[in-house]
C-alpha cells in the first residue's frame, strides 16, 4: 500500500499528460482519415463514385487495420493515463509504445498504398502469399512487420502496467480485487475499478498479442520461404483469437475512462464492489474463450468449440449488461448532481453503444443465425455499433475531457456535434444491419444495383459522422493550442 | 429468419437506448434506488435462464449435421471462380455439399432467386467442409463468395439449378 500512496504522490493526477494529449491528437487524425476511407467505400458501393476494385480493397485493408489500430491506441492510452494515477509508470515505455505504433502505421500504409497489399486487416492465411499477382510477398511482409511493430509496443506497455500493478497490489489477485470477489476482503480495501480493469485487460491483451505474434511470424516465414506452410485451420484459430481479444481489449481499456471521469461530473466515486470484481474475472475468462464464434462456418472445427463460442458469446453479454451498463444507469440516477458536456455525454454514449452492439453480436454468435447472417453486412453492423458508438465515442469523450474547461456544457456547437454524431452513427449502423438482414455481402467492392440505395443512405449518415468527428478533433486542437 | 432477427435486434437495442436516455434525463436528481442489488441479481438470473433455454432450443437439432444418406454435390473454390460437379441438384431431399478450395479461404454462400441467403460454409485450404440443405423450391440458385479472397472476391459467383421432380 505504501508504494501506491508514494506513487500517487509522485505521479498522480496527470501522468505524462503531454504524451497522452499528443497521442489523442494523432489518434483523432487517424480516426478521421479512416472515417473518410469508410465513406469512400460506402459511396463506391452505392454507385455514387467510381472506385477501381484494386483501390477499394486497399482502402478496405487500410480502414480495417487503421480503425482497429486506432481503437487499440486510444484504449491503451486511456489505460496508461489512468493507471498512472495509482502506480508510477516508466515514461520511456510509453514513448517506445508510441514510437513502435507510428513505425507500424508507416509500414502498414506503405505496404498498402505503395506495395499494393490488399489482403484485409485479418491477413487470413494464406491470402497474403496468394495475391493473384496484385502485390508481392515483400509488400505482405512489410504489412505484417507493421503489425509486429505495433504488437511489440503493446507488449511493452502491458508488461510495464502489469508488473507495476502486481507489485503494488500484492499480485494479480490483488489487482483483480479477488479478496473482495472470492474472499472476505472489504470493498474499501480493494483495488479501484481502473486498476481491476487495467489488470484484466493487460492479461488478456498480452495473451492475445502473443498468439498474434506467433501467427504473424509464421505467416512472414511462409512468405519468405513458401515451402514452410501452416495449417489453415490452426492459423485461422490463432488469427481470430488475436483479433477478437485485441478489439475487445480496446473497449475494456477505454471503459476505464468512464470509471475515472464520470465521477468528476457527479461528485460520487465509482467503487469496486463484490459484483464488479467478480464480473471482471468472468470477463477475463470469457474474452479468452469466446473467439470460436468467428469459426462457426468452419465445419472442420470441433462441435464442442463452436458450441462454446455460442454459449460464451451469449453469457459474455451478462457482465456487460448487468454490471457495467446496469451500474452506470443506477449510478447516474443516484447522482445528486450531474453536469453534461461533450466529454460526459460521449462517455455515456460509449457505454450505451457498446451495450446495444452486444445484441446483434450475440445473435450472430448463434450457429443457426450465423449460417444466414455471417459475412453479410450484419457483421460490420454489429461491430460498428460497439466501436463507432462505443469505443470511439469513449475515446472522443476522453479527448474532450483532456481539453475541458470548467464552464463547458452541451449547448451550442458541442451539443450539435454530439447529437450529429449520435444520430449519424445510429443511422449508419442501422443501414448495415438492415443490409445484412437483406443478405447483402460484406467486403464487396461492387454492389448490385438493387443494393445501391442502402449504401447511398449509409453514405449520408457517414458524412454526418465525419462532420461531427471533425468538430470534436478541431475543438480539441483549438483547446490544446490555447492551453 | 433474417427479418425476425432484425426486428428482435432493433427492439432490444431500442430498449437499451431507452434505458440510457431515461437514466441520463434522471441524472443528478439523486433519486434513491431501492433493491438495486436484488434487481441486478434477478436481471442476471433472467438473462442466464433465457440463455440456457435459447441455447438448448437453437442447438437441437444440431445445426451443422450432415446426414450420411444425402445426395452429394462437390464444390471447389479458387481465385475467383466456383466449380460444381452437378448441373442439377435434387428437390425435396437433403443435399450434402462438400466444399474445398485449391488456394485461399473462400465462403460458399447460396442465395435463392430473391437474393436471400439460405446457408453458407467456409472453404478452407487442406480441409473439406460440409453443409447440408434441403431445397423445397425448384429454380435457379446463386452462389457467391462470402470470405474475402482478393481483388476478384465480389465477382466469384456461379449458379445451379434445383430440378423439379
Amino acid at each position: 500500500m505504501t508504494a501506491i500512496v508514494e506513487a500517487r504522490g509522485a505521479a498522480a493526477i496527470a501522468p505524462q499528460a503531454g504524451a497522452v494529449k499528443l497521442t489523442m491528437l494523432l489518434a483523432g487524425a487517424v480516426i478521421l482519415l479512416m472515417m473518410i476511407f469508410g465513406l469512400t467505400m460506402r459511396a463506391a458501393q452505392g454507385g455514387l463514385i467510381e472506385l477501381d476494385p484494386t483501390l477499394f480493397y486497399q482502402i478496405m485493408t487500410a480502414h480495417g487495420a487503421g480503425m482497429v489500430g486506432a481503437a487499440g491506441l486510444t484504449g491503451a492510452t486511456i489505460l496508461w493515463y489512468f493507471t498512472g494515477r495509482y502506480v508510477e509508470l516508466l515514461a520511456g515505455v510509453y514513448w517506445a509504445f508510441l514510437g513502435l505504433f507510428l513505425l507500424g502505421v508507416v509500414l502498414i500504409l506503405g505496404a498498402t498504398f505503395i506495395g499494393g497489399y490488399a489482403g484485409a486487416w485479418t491477413f487470413l492465411f494464406p491470402l497474403p502469399a496468394i495475391s493473384g499477382g496484385l502485390w508481392t510477398p515483400g509488400a505482405a511482409i512489410v504489412f505484417l512487420l507493421g503489425y509486429v511493430s505495433i504488437g511489440v509496443g503493446f507488449l511493452l506497455l502491458h508488461l510495464e502496467v502489469g508488473r507495476k500493478l502486481i507489485a503494488a497490489y500484492g499480485g494479480i489477485g490483488g489487482a483483480l480485487a479477488w479478496p473482495v470477489a472470492f474472499g472476505n476482503g472489504r470493498p474499501e480495501d480493494a483495488a479501484p475499478p481502473a486498476v481491476v480493469a487495467a489488470m484484466a485487460s493487460t492479461i488478456f491483451n498480452t495473451l492475445g498479442i502473443v498468439v498474434g505474434a506467433a501467427v504473424l511470424v509464421a505467416s512472414i516465414v511462409n512468405l519468405a520461404f513458401p515451402a514452410f506452410t501452416v495449417d489453415a485451420l490452426l492459423a485461422k484459430n490463432m488469427i481470430f483469437f488475436f483479433g477478437h481479444v485485441f478489439i475487445n481489449a480496446s473497449i475494456y481499456m477505454a471503459v476505464i475512462a468512464v470509471y475515472e471521469i464520470v465521477p468528476e461530473y457527479t461528485g460520487k466515486p465509482w467503487k469496486t464492489t463484490r459484483m464488479f470484481a467478480i464480473a471482471w474475472t468472468v470477463v477475463l475468462l470469457f474474452v479468452l474463450a469466446v473467439y470460436p464464434h468467428h469459426l462457426m462456418q468452419d465445419w472442420a472445427m470441433p462441435g464442442w468449440a463452436v458450441v462454446m463460442g455460442q454459449v460464451v458469446s451469449y453469457f459474455s453479454a451478462i457482465p456487460l449488461i448487468a454490471v457495467t451498463a446496469f451500474s452506470l444507469l443506477v449510478y447516474l440516477r443516484g447522482a445528486k448532481s450531474m453536469r453534461w458536456d461533450l466529454a460526459s455525454a460521449l462517455l455515456v454514449l460509449g457505454v450505451a453503444g457498446w451495450t446495444a452492439g452486444s445484441v446483434p453480436a450475440v445473435l450472430d454468435g448463434m450457429i443457426v443465425v450465423n449460417k444466414v447472417m455471417h459475412n453479410t453486412q450484419w457483421v460490420p453492423g454489429h461491430f460498428h455499433t460497439y466501436l463507432l458508438l462505443g469505443e470511439v465515442a469513449m475515446a472522443f469523450g476522453f479527448m474532450a475531457w483532456l481539453g475541458r474547461r470548467g464552464d463547458d456544457s452541451l449547448s451550442g456547437l458541442p451539443g450539435a456535434s454530439f447529437w450529429t454524431y449520435a444520430a449519424g452513427g445510429t443511422g449508419f449502423v442501422a443501414m448495415f444491419l438492415i443490409s445484412g438482414a437483406m443478405s447483402i455481402p460484406r467486403r464487396w467492392a461492387v454492389h448490385l444495383p438493387q443494393w445501391h440505395l442502402q449504401a447511398q443512405i449509409a453514405s449520408a449518415f457517414a458524412a454526418l459522422i465525419i462532420l461531427a468527428a471533425a468538430a470534436f478533433v478541431l475543438r480539441y486542437v483549438v483547446r490544446l493550442g490555447k492551453s | 429468419m433474417q427479418t425476425t432477427i432484425l426486428a428482435l435486434s432493433f427492439f432490444l437495442m431500442a430498449v437499451i437506448a431507452w434505458a440510457f436516455i431515461s437514466a441520463a434525463r434522471a441524472a443528478g436528481s439523486g433519486s434513491v434506488a431501492t433493491n438495486t442489488e436484488s434487481r441486478r441479481k434477478w436481471l442476471i438470473v433472467g438473462l442466464a435462464v433465457v440463455g440456457v433455454v435459447v441455447t438448448a432450443l437453437s442447438l437441437r437439432p444440431w445445426p451443422l449435421a450432415v446426414a450420411a444418406t444425402s445426395a452429394v454435390v462437390n464444390v471447389s473454390g479458387a481465385q475467383w471462380y466456383w466449380e460444381i460437379d452437378k448441373d442439377k441438384v435434387p428437390l425435396g431431399q437433403p443435399v450434402a455439399f462438400n466444399i474445398h478450395t485449391i488456394d485461399v479461404n473462400h465462403g460458399f454462400g447460396v442465395m435463392d432467386e430473391s437474393g436471400r441467403l439460405l446457408f453458407q460454409v467456409q472453404a478452407m485450404p487442406g480441409y473439406v467442409n460440409q453443409v447440408e440443405y434441403t431445397f423445397n423450391t425448384p429454380g435457379a440458385y446463386h452462389v457467391v463468395c462470402l470470405e474475402f479472397c482478393g481483388v476478384g472476391h465480389h465477382d466469384m459467383a456461379t449458379d445451379f439449378t434445383v430440378a423439379s421432380k
